[in-house]
């Protein structure tokens, strides 16, 4: 393996990495929210499927890191 | 023995051509999407033959299931009735198009199982860029044929970006910034549903690769995963096309009803958001 095999695979693992933090704070914030809402008010627990469109909305990017490990 | 040892996962991110047709190839993707069309086809027609008021059970249960919720949301987001009725029947084939390509997709004979020419025969239709691209782009297509033609004029529906009176020169650069982010509708639609079906089948690869024998077991759970994914997915792709019909033309409809009256109170600016 020469360094630069070695360093695709370390900058594939940093992309992956650093590319995931995002949605996973985005993410946790949401159902934290929807959570902390349905507790407040259990009527709140309609929105649900409001909560996963936002879900999916972040998850993009979180997708886009992972599908950029293909390319570089 | 190196029986269940390969040299890692086979994956495929773009879709290959597995055979010609008078010359054209025809990638596994397309393929693949021509047979779930026909299967899509006969299941929907069957069902809304055998549609009844009273309840049979089995698919068509299912089926009608889907088919009012999505009815039910597309009336909902819009605020006049008829919109509603006269625009749910595409959400609604959209909506099933996808659902059912998805799960298609997920079948046992779909992927690296059978292979040819090099690549796998058939590959679910919605892990393709170029499937979810065109769905996308027909999409806001009739987003924006529909809007324009609600709102009456091409002036009524231009005037929605700006916040103001275009003359404005903040407001101005605020409507053409918000007409330029209009236009990643397109990319951001097709790049989620693509990437979470060819991730999906990606991750089911290499868990089954790394369960050597117990293959079936370990890729059991992913399976399920996309199962409920594939309808995510569907779900969300139908939801954000009626928002983005629903919000031009709900605000199209404001100005031109509410205009006069707005006016006559004073206010100062109609303010809506995106």
């Amino acid at each position: 393996m020469t360094v630069a095999d070695a360093l695709n695979i370390v900058a594939k693992g940093l992309m992956i990495g650093g590319g995931f933090i995002g949605p996973g704070i985005g993410i946790g914030l949401i159902g934290g929210n929807y959570l902390q809402a349905v507790g407040r008010n259990p009527e709140a627990s309609k929105f649900l499927g409001q909560a996963l469109i936002f879900v999916a909305i972040v998850e993009l990017f979180g997708l886009l890191a992972f599908a950029s490990i293909f390319i570089v | 023995m190196k029986i269940y040892f390969g040299s890692g996962p086979i994956i495929h991110v773009a879709p290959g051509s597995v055979m010609t047709l008078f010359g054209i190839p025809i990638t596994n993707s397309i393929l693949y999407g021509w047979i779930s069309l026909v299967l899509i086809s006969i299941v929907l027609i069957y069902a809304s033959r055998k549609s009844k008021i009273k309840p049979i059970g089995g698919i068509v249960q299912f089926i009608e299931i889907g088919v009012s919720f999505i009815i039910d949301f597309v009336h909902s987001s819009f605020e006049d009735e008829n919109l509603g009725k006269k625009y749910s029947p595409y959400f609604v084939t959209l909506f099933f198009f996808i659902l059912f390509n998805n799960w298609l997709g997920l079948l046992p004979i779909v992927g690296e199982g059978v292979v040819s020419n090099g690549y796998p025969l058939l590959r679910p239709f919605t892990g393709d860029l170029n499937a979810t691209f065109g769905m996308a782009l027909i999409t806001m297509i009739v987003v924006y044929f529909s809007s324009i033609k609600e709102s009456g004029g091409i002036k009524n529906y231009l005037m929605h970006f700006f916040v103001g009176t275009p003359k404005n020169p903040l407001y101005l650069i605020i409507g053409i910034l918000e007409m330029i982010t209009d236009f990643t509708r397109v990319i951001s639609l097709s790049l989620r549903l693509f990437l979470n079906v060819a991730i999906g089948e990606i991750v089911i690869a290499v868990f089954s690769y790394l369960g050597h024998f117990l293959a079936p077991i370990s890729a059991l759970p992913f399976t399920l995963i996309e199962l409920f994914i594939g309808a995510l997915q569907a779900y969300i792709f139908t939801v954000l096309s009626t928002m983005y019909l629903a919000i031009a033309v709900n605000h199209a409809t404001d100005h031109v009803s509410k205009k006069s009256k707005r006016i006559k109170k004073g206010s100062k600016s109609l303010v809506g958001g995106n």
